[in-house]
């Protein structure tokens, strides 16, 4: 075999006039396509997981969501958008969805600022800080369900702690489980972990650079100027952050679940009005109504509002948000 | 493919370690699936069980393998994991349902194994010795209670039989409620309503619970005290607006009202009457004889705990239910049947049966283990008496294949708070509970066909 005939994409080396065969080239492949392929493969588990994890059950979620199907039933049909209209004169899914804003909008900036006001103070030279930065954070350690037992054990009304000591003082015991107090408890439980909220607000909080603080002292600035001309627009994209995130876990939060005195799935119809969120209202058409589709239907719009309000809040936040980019990082 | 000892481990070399490793663990997560599936388990065959950790704890796994040489392998219940189980054709071989109101929801579904040729070639189960109660496991397409069996309880309760604590009776001055004739359920209110105790706006002593097993279930239950029938002929629909269901309704929401016991309004933290019975913080609990089983194992508590007849409407029925019958059924589509109904002999009629029988844990299902149950201290044999003389009264009261319980429950829940709570007349919730659960049934008898 001559050079002339060697295949083109032939793994053969070409012959040496020694009559030894060198050693087989590899076809060449650019340094650009290198990367891609690294990119892929290392990559390929987090996809494929993406793919069979999530793209896969949400096509399913959205292919049930057009149909009756109830999981166990002969019989199911095909019902097009009828989930989705009925979904829109279900007063349930308005007055839920109503409620669970109304919780996003309270709990969210309240465990913003809890979390910022804890971050600030932990962040001072002060005894012990290790000590307290791990105090403050243990609750968010605490598993939900976890939180959730507490929460009912404390707010029992006949048993439970709170009652106990507003009772030493003559007052009479409150139904902290049921309306008007449940939601005021729903929202304690979410500030109860503002450790979480508190650990990211540090971190942001650390790489604030001293000198800008100290500039603006000399330059007579007040702290809480300080704060909020220098501090907060430094950690907006951090606040941002946690917006988006509280936001889009407080849509979704099952708490109220947790705390449902009655324990069974069937139970959750029975929450106090003002915990029942949409996430609830979820809950009880899949597991207790065995309402497969519907409730497909419910979550395929939970999610397309999650979309829409995460986008709102980049929109309203594009002007008050300071990115610190190194621009040379866009390259 | 191994790197030598010593050599730096190359990017690609380090992926095609990655994807060997991800290959063998496949391999191995299959060989589990595998295990738990095909019936293949070391030594002896692999049954599945669904059930609740308390029906299998391990020690029960362990003396299964001895005395049968089957490996059993638990799986914590939950029906959406059922569901998931029997979607993918890989049902377990053995589930934990309640025969009050999954029989006839499962059976119309065509999803449980009739289990009449086991029964008829069995000499451990043999269908004279069967209770009654377990004819809450048949259903003949249309009816429970009739047709096939496609389970099995393993122990019961006549659900609306109630415990009181007499200590508490005594401390509260009120005569105790007669032995072998019911009081009224009028009667009954009125007495846990002088026997609620409350401090500081805290109830410190409820009066009575009577919640029953399920509430769509202590509804039905309550109608046919009253004389009448929740559902209509065909199960296709429920009518709260007959004057027996109304006067059924009208007394569990003033029950709900009086805030005497535990209700959706006033749920107690325990979730269930026993702790709460236990630290002589409830006087009366209908809990049926099953509850026995704790009270027997508290010596301070079982001398003051006595039983006493289900209650009765003024001009109604004497009825006493079973509002559960809890125990096994078979999937049609269970791939080891055969071993799975060797279990369901020996969970039912052997050693498991023979040492819940002899725990007050409910009454048993065969009748040639009633001499079993626990009577040799007074109070047992007080108690074995009420409840001997109760069983006459049994009925089964058949429940709708078109709904589960929790789905009529959930319902209730969602419409019965605001009348509880004094903001919705009982006609206008009968009105609504009529509206919302023929709905449900409706949906419910368009699947099934």
């Amino acid at each position: 075999m001559t050079v002339d005939q060697i295949p083109a994409t032939g793994r053969t080396g070409p012959v040496e006039s020694t009559g030894r065969t060198a050693p087989p080239q590899r076809p060449r492949i650019s340094m650009t396509a290198r990367r891609h392929r690294a990119f892929y493969l290392f990559t390929s588990p987090w996809i494929i997981g993406f793919l069979l994890l999530t793209v896969v059950p949400m096509a399913y979620a959205l292919w049930l969501s057009f149909t009756t199907y109830d999981g166990i039933s002969p019989h199911w049909s095909y019902v097009g958008l009828g989930n989705y209209t009925e979904l829109f004169s279900d007063p349930q899914t308005w007055n839920s969805l109503g409620r669970t804003g109304l919780f996003a909008l309270t709990s969210v900036p309240l465990s913003i600022i809890a979390g910022l006001g804890l971050a600030v103070q932990v962040n001072r030279p002060i005894k012990a800080r290790g000590l307290f930065r791990t105090l403050l954070y243990l609750p968010a350690v605490v598993p939900p369900v976890g939180v959730g037992l507490t929460f009912k054990a404390l707010f029992d009304q006949n048993s439970g702690a709170a009652n106990g000591v507003i009772t030493l003082f003559g007052f009479d015991a409150l139904g902290w489980l049921a309306d008007p107090y449940a939601r005021y408890v729903l929202l304690m439980s979410v500030l109860w972990a503002a450790g979480n909220v508190m650990i990211i607000s540090l971190a942001g909080l650390q790489d604030v650079p001293r000198e800008l603080h100290e500039a603006a002292r000399i330059d007579g600035a007040s702290a809480w100027r300080t704060f909020r001309s220098i501090t907060v627009p430094l950690l907006s994209p951090v606040l941002l952050f946690q917006t988006v995130t509280g936001v889009i876990a407080s849509v979704q939060t099952i708490m109220p679940l947790l705390l449902s005195p009655d324990g069974t799935t069937a139970g959750v119809t029975a929450l106090p009005q003002s915990n029942y969120l949409y996430m609830m209202h979820v809950f009880s058409q899949y597991f207790a109504l065995g309402r497969y589709g519907y409730a497909s239907a419910l979550l395929w719009v939970l999610f397309v509002l999650i979309l829409i309000v995460t986008g709102l809040i980049f929109k309203f936040t594009s002007g008050v948000v300071f990115y610190n980019v190194d621009p040379e990082a866009k390259k | 493919m191994h790197p030598r000892a010593g050599a730096s481990l190359s990017r690609r070399r380090f992926l095609a370690l990655s994807a060997a490793g991800a290959a063998t663990g496949a391999a191995t997560l299959s060989g589990c699936a595998m295990q738990v599936s095909s019936g293949v388990g070391g030594g002896g065959e692999t049954v599945t069980v669904m059930a609740k950790p308390d029906d299998f704890p391990p020690e029960l796994v362990r003396q299964a393998r001895k005395d049968l040489g089957v490996k059993i392998v638990t799986v914590r219940y939950d029906i959406t994991k059922l569901i998931g189980m029997m979607t993918n054709g890989a049902p377990p071989d053995l589930v934990r349902g309640v025969g009050a109101t999954d029989a006839p929801y499962f059976a119309a579904r065509d999803v449980m194994e009739d289990l009449d040729p086991y029964f008829a070639g069995s000499d451990v189960l043999k269908a004279d010795d069967l209770d009654p109660v377990n004819d809450l496991w048949r259903f003949d397409g249309r009816t429970q209670g009739k047709g096939p069996r496609y389970g099995m309880a393993k122990d019961f309760s006549q659900d609306s039989m109630y415990w009181y604590n007499t200590a508490l009776f005594d401390r509260a001055g009120e005569a105790h409620p007669p032995e072998t004739e019911p009081v009224t359920f009028e009667e009954w209110l009125e007495t846990a309503g002088r026997l609620t105790r409350r401090e500081n706006g805290q109830t410190t002593v409820f009066g009575g619970s009577y919640n029953g097993v399920l509430t769509p279930n202590l509804l039905a239950s309550l109608t046919v005290a009253a004389g009448g029938s929740l559902f209509t002929d065909d199960f296709s629909r429920v009518d709260f607006t007959t004057p027996e269901a109304r006067k059924a309704l009208n007394w569990y929401i003033e029950y709900g009202r009086a805030r005497v016991g535990p209700s959706i309004v006033q749920p107690d933290p325990n979730t269930w009457d026993g702790p709460t019975f236990q630290a002589n913080r409830m006087a009366m609990s209908n809990s049926g004889y099953w509850l026995g089983g704790l009270i027997n194992s508290d010596k301070k508590l079982a001398p003051h705990a006595r039983l006493a007849p289900a209650p009765v409407f003024e001009g109604g029925r004497r009825v006493s239910p079973c509002q559960a019958g809890t125990g096994l059924w078979m999937p049609r589509k269970a791939r080891n049947k055969d071993a799975a109904w060797r279990v369901f002999e020996w969970f039912f009629g052997e050693g498991p049966a023979k040492a819940r029988a002899a725990g007050g844990w409910g009454i048993p299902t065969l009748k040639s283990l009633r001499p079993l149950m626990p009577a040799q201290e007074d109070y047992q044999k007080r108690v074995l008496k009420v409840q001997n003389a109760e069983l006459k009264h049994f009925s089964v009261i058949a429940y709708t294949p078109y709904a589960t319980a929790d789905s009529l429950y959930a319902l209730f829940n969602q419409e019965a708070p605001a009348a509880m709570n004094g903001h919705l007349s009982v006609d206008a919730l009968a009105g609504r509970l009529n509206s919302v659960m023929n709905e449900q049934l409706k949906r419910g008898k368009e699947q099934v066909g």
